[in-house]
C-alpha cells in the first residue's frame, strides 16, 4: 500500500486555481520528486498535503486515513512534516529551541532529549550553534536547521520544499547527502520539491513534472531524464549540478 | 522625600491595574492581531463581580478569584462566539470589541445602575517602614501585580507553551507545521487576558469606587502602556505602565494632580513620536501567510 495518496487534488486562492487533477503516490521510504518551473504550484500543492491549505476538491490520504481535511498541527502527528519554502525558522529563538519546537506535537515527549542529541551528532554545526539565535546563521545552516527541526517530529514522510534555494554548490551537495539520509537513516519518506533538477534527480526514484498546476509527466528518473517536456522546460539545466 | 515614596507606592498601585489591561491588551494583540478594546469593560464586569459578592458577605479574596474566573469565561465566550470569526480581519475584530464594550457597559448599567460601587477596604492597615507610611491594601495589589507579572513573564520565556505561543506570533503557518494548534492558543490568550483584566477590576475597586463607565477611562490607560512599550510585547507593557506610574507620582507630587491622565497621554504621545515602534519595541501583530 502506498504511504500517500493524493488523488485528482484542486487547490486554488480566491478566484485563483492553481493545482487541477493532481494525482501522486509516495511509498514508505522513498524519494519522490516533483519538478517545475516558478509559479507552478509545487508549493501550493505541498501546502495543501500538509494541512496549511484546504484542497478546494480531491483527496489526500496517509497511511490508509483520509486527511483530506486535517489541519497541519494534527497532520505532524501523523507523520506528515513540512520544511516550508524559505527554512522560516524562528530567527529570534535558539537553535535549540527551534529543535525542540519541532517536536511540541509529540507524545512521546521522554525521547524528544535523545533526538535532539542524535540531531546534535548529525548536523555538528547545530551542536556548536546550539544557544545562538537562528538568524546568526548562515543560509546554508539555516537550512540544515530547518530540516533537523522537521525530523525531530519523527516524520514519516518529509515534504521538502526547494531545499537548495540560495545554496552554494558546494552545500547542494552536502544537501543531497542529507535527504539521502532522511530516507536511510531518519526512515521517512521525502517528497521533493525543487527547482533544481541535477539535484533532485540525482536522489530520487521517480518524479512529476508539474506545469501551470497539472502534471505534464511523470514516471522513473530515467525516463524523465528523456522526457521531451523535461528538455523543454528545462533546457539542459540538469546538467549543471553534478 | 517620604511624602514622594508614599505617592509612588500610591501610583504604582494604580500603574498595576493599568498593568494588568495593558498586558491582556499586548498578549492578544500579538497573536490575533486585535485590539480588544473591551478588555476595559471587562475589567469593570470584573470589579461589579467582586462588589456584589462582598456585599454578599463573601470574603475580598475569594471573590477576587470568582471574579477572576468569571471574566475568563466571558472572555471565553466573547472569542469562540465573536473574535474567532474576525482573526483574518484584525480590524472587523478591533470594530466588534468597540461594540462589545458599549453593550457590556449598557448591561451593567441596566443590571445594577449608573451609581459608583465601592467596598470597604478589605484591608486597613498602615505599614510604616523607615518614616513612610504605606496603605497596607496598596502594597498588597503591587505584590499580587508582580507576581502576576513574573509568573507571565517566566511562562512565556521558559515554558514549553510560552516558546510555542511566541513561535506562533512570529509566523502562524510555520508554528501549525510544528504541531502547534495555533488556535488553542488564541483562545488561550484571550481567556489569560480576560482572567488579568477581572483581576485587575477586583483589585481596584479594593482601591477606588468604580462606575460602569470606568472600563472606558482605563482602557485609554491601557492602550497608552501597550504602545509605549511596544505593542504586543509583554515586558514592554510592564515598562509602559510603571512609567506611566512614575509621570502619576511626580504630577501628584509636584503638578497639578487633576491633570495626572493628560500627563500620561503627553508621555505616549512624545514616546510613540520619538519611537514609533514603543519603547522596547513590538509585534506587526501577526504575520500574514
Ligand atoms: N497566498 C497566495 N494567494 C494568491 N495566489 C497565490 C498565493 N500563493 C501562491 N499564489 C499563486 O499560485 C501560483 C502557484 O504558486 P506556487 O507558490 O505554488 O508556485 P511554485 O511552483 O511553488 O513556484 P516557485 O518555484 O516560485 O516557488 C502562482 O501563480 C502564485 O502567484
Ligand atoms: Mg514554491
Amino acid at each position: 500500500m502506498n504511504l500517500l495518496t493524493v488523488e485528482n487534488l484542486r487547490t486554488g486562492y480566491g478566484p485563483v486555481t492553481v493545482n487541477r487533477d493532481v494525482s501522486i503516490t509516495v511509498d514508505a521510504a522513498e524519494i519522490v520528486t516533483v519538478l517545475g518551473p516558478n509559479g507552478a504550484g509545487k508549493s501550493t500543492l505541498l501546502r495543501a498535503i500538509s494541512g496549511l491549505l484546504k484542497p478546494r476538491a480531491g483527496r489526500i490520504s496517509f497511511d490508509g486515513e483520509d486527511v483530506t481535511n486535517l489541519p497541519a498541527d494534527r497532520a505532524v502527528s501523523r507523520g506528515i512534516v513540512m520544511v516550508p519554502e524559505g527554512r522560516r525558522i524562528f530567527v529570534d529563538m535558539t537553535v535549540q529551541e527551534n529543535l525542540r519546537l519541532g517536536a511540541y506535537g509529540r507524545r512521546d515527549r521522554d525521547k524528544v532529549e535523545a533526538d535532539l542529541r542524535r540531531m546534535e551528532a548529525y548536523f555538528e554545526i547545530l551542536a556548536q550553534k546550539r544557544q545562538q539565535k537562528g538568524g546568526e546563521l548562515s543560509g546554508g545552516q539555516q537550512q540544515m536547521l530547518a530540516i533537523a527541526r522537521g525530523l525531530m517530529a519523527r516524520p514519516r514522510i518529509l515534504l521538502l520544499d526547494e531545499p537548495s534555494l540560495g545554496l552554494s554548490p558546494k552545500l547542494v551537495k552536502d544537501l543531497r547527502g542529507v535527504i539521502l539520509d532522511v530516507k536511510a537513516t531518519f526512515n521517512a519518506a521525502v517528497l521533493l520539491v525543487e527547482q533544481n533538477a541535477g539535484l533532485a534527480m540525482s536522489v530520487a526514484a521517480r518524479g512529476y513534472l508539474l506545469h501551470h498546476g497539472r502534471f505534464v509527466a511523470s514516471g522513473p528518473i530515467e525516463n524523465l531524464r528523456d522526457d521531451q517536456m523535461m528538455r523543454d522546460l528545462y533546457l539542459g539545466a540538469a546538467q549543471k549540478v553534478a | 522625600m517620604e511624602i514622594f515614596l508614599q505617592q509612588l507606592i500610591n501610583s504604582l498601585s494604580v500603574a498595576s491595574v493599568t498593568i494588568l489591561i495593558g498586558m491582556g491588551i499586548t498578549l492578544i494583540f500579538g497573536l490575533a492581531g486585535i485590539v480588544n478594546f473591551a478588555q476595559g469593560e471587562f475589567l469593570m464586569v470584573g470589579g461589579m463581580i467582586t462588589w456584589a459578592l462582598v456585599m454578599a458577605g463573601v470574603n475580598f479574596f475569594v471573590a477576587m478569584v470568582v471574579a477572576m474566573l468569571a471574566v475568563g469565561l466571558l472572555g471565553l465566550t466573547a472569542e469562540r462566539t465573536l473574535f474567532r470569526f474576525t482573526l483574518t480581519r484584525p480590524m472587523n475584530g478591533f470594530i466588534m470589541s468597540i461594540g462589545l464594550s458599549v453593550i457590556l457597559q449598557n448591561v451593567v448599567i441596566r443590571t445594577l445602575n449608573e451609581v459608583q460601587k465601592s467596598i470597604t477596604p478589605p484591608v486597613t492597615a498602615v505599614w510604616t517602614v523607615g518614616g513612610v507610611d504605606i496603605i497596607a491594601m496598596r502594597a498588597i495589589v503591587v505584590a499580587i501585580t508582580a507576581v502576576v507579572v513574573a509568573v507571565t513573564y517566566f511562562g512565556i520565556s521558559r515554558s514549553r507553551y510560552g516558546v510555542a505561543l511566541r513561535a506562533s506570533v512570529a509566523d502562524q503557518d510555520t508554528a501549525a507545521l510544528m504541531g502547534i494548534p495555533v488556535k488553542r492558543y488564541v483562545t488561550g490568550v484571550f481567556v489569560y487576558g480576560s482572567v488579568l483584566a477581572g483581576l485587575g477590576g477586583a483589585l481596584m475597586i479594593a482601591l477606588f469606587p468604580i462606575t460602569p463607565f470606568t472600563g472606558s477611562v482605563i482602557i485609554i490607560r491601557g492602550f497608552a502602556v501597550s504602545l509605549i512599550g511596544g505593542l504586543g510585547n509583554v515586558g514592554g507593557a510592564v515598562v509602559g505602565g510603571l512609567i506611566l506610574g512614575l509621570v502619576d507620582a511626580l504630577a501628584a507630587q509636584y503638578g497639578f494632580p487633576q491633570w495626572t491622565d493628560a500627563y500620561s497621554l503627553i508621555v505616549m504621545i512624545v514616546i510613540l513620536i520619538l519611537r514609533p515602534q514603543g519603547l522596547l519595541g513590538g509585534t506587526m501583530g501577526p504575520r500574514a501567510t
